[in-house]
């Protein structure tokens, strides 16, 4: 009871997110196209940041490990694929496996001996794997262009399209598609109910002839691979990247936007995710009040809404229904 | 022979530094099962307020003493309006750090806003005396009061620690919280005591590290960093190993940052907590079989 309440149900949907979130995907598919440039921006982050929230939301809240590496497989993801077409002159096509297996390989590196550790000791241990990728980016020389990053990043073209502004947009909105579509067929799939048998009791799942140690791992790998993709996609958009993509911050921020949206709830991890980029963009705050503000609004969502809008949602809906909330 | 002593006197120099940080982590840590990320703020704040007091022209002493109070009547505040409440109501371990980053940030930015961005020097206890201690080996007044108030305040610690009541009612909280209730001890007030008193620590850090660099609203990144990389790297047993974690830290990024490439002396410490964490997660200084 007490980690079904915390993590929320894993598996159902509610009946309003049958027609919601259709028209919300619809709406953010079509909209930018009405949009200047600014909004195109603004969309294209928009939808990298939900990868990474759904990502994270896969492996904090079904796989429940409190990982705080997440910004690092991000930034390495774009260093990866940075460096590939700058360096080694490879298409953006050969830079995103690329990225997707070094990452891979980063994730389980810091994954198999982390398996062991619990709780706080596995915050701490990834939070400072997050430090020294940031460490080794800064002071990766011309390999990485140090402090000053990487300028100049060809663009990628599709059968002689070249993608940018409204064109990567589309290819925005089908990554998006296909991060949204694996995580949702892993979670429905055999791998998806072990890795929340693991979460909810270790030993059961573990007396019942599954690996505890090795579901930790694979949906650590499942996500990293995909915030390296998310990384590949801020890459190949912006088309220059620099170090201020792996601050440790990040992390916390869109571990935050998992949590205002309700750990575990994917409807309420997108809800969430637009919510905190979308609000602060459209005031017009300066970078310093838009954290300032995040940060009061973390206290006040940790002390009064500690289940997110999913679990707000949730109590509002049981009470409509005329049933005693939980 | 020479460069050796001159790293040897600056490791210890900053280890004392990530030691007392490393030591407010602990006492949270160890009294109420709290990683507080937000301490390097009140050191920060402690800074910053010296600052202002200084520039009202209130004197040296009586700005030092009202800033390390105010940075710890601010900790003190953040347990009593946000934890507390987090506590009580059982929350999960993942909710209540991310208060405690919200609180982080809300202190960090908001100083940057209310005080400015620019960073300002902080002078020291000792002033800018220089003493040459042999042929290009020298070492400053500062660093003597750096010496001394670690020493006094790990001693001041251990004797609280295991000398009073609050002290002891700390230890045995940590022990087991509810055997702890059973027998008296007031939960409320040990997590009181302890986020005051790590607090506090922070607080007093500020005036042996600021004035080797300068004080800003980013004052407390690194040192905060630093500080709960030294406790976990030295142990979260004893006050030992926030002492033995932060010298050990502080010697070899010197070390390493006078003999090899920077990428090593920046990166030295998470190396080593990585290492320890797989390797011994316990930490160096870990319990003893027999107690």
């Amino acid at each position: 009871m007490s980690a079904q309440s915390m993590s929320g149900p894993a598996l159902q949907a509610s009946p309003a997110a049958r027609w919601l979130w259709p028209a919300a995907a619809l709406a953010l598919a079509i909209l930018p196209f009405f949009g200047n440039d600014y909004h195109v921006t603004v969309a294209v982050n928009l939808c990298i940041t939900l990868i990474l929230t759904l990502s994270l939301n896969f492996v904090v809240g079904f796989s429940g490990q409190f990982q705080l590496s997440h910004v690092a497989f991000f930034g390495a993801g774009a260093y990866v694929s940075a460096i590939a077409a700058t360096r080694f002159g490879l298409s953006p096509w050969l830079g995103l496996p690329c990225a997707m297996v070094v990452v891979g390989l980063l994730a389980a590196f810091i994954g198999l001996p982390s398996s062991r550790l619990k709780g706080l000791y596995l915050a701490v241990a990834t939070l400072s794997f997050s430090l020294f990728v940031e460490v080794v980016v800064n002071q990766g020389g011309p390999l990485t262009g140090g402090g000053y990053g990487i300028q100049d990043i060809p663009a990628a073209y599709f059968f002689g399209i070249k993608l940018s502004g409204r064109t990567f947009y589309v290819l925005v909105l089908v990554g998006l598609a296909a991060a949204y579509l694996v995580l949702q067929n892993v979670l429905n799939s055999k791998l998806g109910r072990e890795v929340i048998a693991t979460r909810d009791h270790p030993d059961a799942a573990a007396a019942s002839g599954i690996n505890p140690a090795m579901m930790r791992l694979v949906a650590l790998i499942i996500a990293a691979v995909l915030a390296a993709a998310a990384g590949w996609l801020h890459t190949f958009y912006h088309l220059s990247i620099n170090p201020g993509l792996l601050s440790p911050e990040w992390t916390f921020v869109w571990f935050f936007m998992v949590l205002v949206g309700g750990i575990g709830h994917t409807g309420g991890v997108i809800l969430g995710t637009l919510l905190l980029t979308l609000v602060p963009e459209f005031l017009g705050f300066a970078a310093g009040q838009t954290i300032l503000g995040i940060g009061v609004l973390m206290v006040l969502v940790t002390l009064f809404a500690p289940r997110g809008l999913g679990g707000l949602i949730e109590d509002a809906a049981r009470r409509w229904k005329g049933e005693s909330a939980v | 022979m020479a460069s050796f002593a001159q790293v040897l006197l600056s490791g210890l120099q900053i280890g004392c530094i990530y030691a007392l940080m490393a030591l407010s982590f602990y006492l949270i840590l160890s009294a109420t099962g709290i990683l507080n990320f937000a301490q390097g703020e009140w050191m920060m704040v402690s800074g910053v307020l010296g600052l202002t007091f200084l520039g009202y022209g209130i004197p040296y002493p009586v700005a030092l003493v009202a800033s390390i109070l105010g940075a710890g009547a601010l900790a003190l505040l953040s347990e009593r309006l946000i934890i507390r409440p987090l506590q009580n109501r059982n929350a999960p371990h993942a909710i209540t750090l991310l208060a405690l980053f919200g609180i982080m940030l809300v202190v960090r930015y908001g100083t940057g806003i209310v005080h400015g961005r620019l960073e300002e020097p902080l002078p020291g206890p000792a002033g800018n005396h220089v003493f040459m201690l042999a042929d290009s080996v020298f070492i400053f007044a500062q660093t003597f009061v750096i010496y001394g108030t670690t020493a006094a305040t790990f001693a001041a610690v251990i004797l609280f620690v295991r000398r009073t009541w609050l002290g002891r009612s700390l230890r045995v909280a940590s022990i087991d919280p509810l055997a702890a209730s059973l027998v008296g001890v007031d939960l409320n007030r040990v997590r009181m005591a302890a986020f005051g008193l790590g607090g506090i620590v922070a607080a007093i850090v500020a005036w042996l590290y600021a004035p080797l660099y300068a004080v800003g609203y980013l004052t407390g990144v690194i040192p905060g960093i630093k500080g709960f990389i030294a406790l976990f790297v030295g142990g979260l047993v004893s006050p030992f190993g926030p002492l033995v974690g932060g010298l050990l830290l502080g010697v070899l990024e010197v070390a390493a940052s006078r003999y090899l490439p920077s990428i090593y002396s920046e990166g030295i410490a998470f190396i080593l907590l990585m290492l320890i964490l797989f390797v011994r997660p316990s930490g160096l200084i870990a319990e003893r079989k027999s107690a």
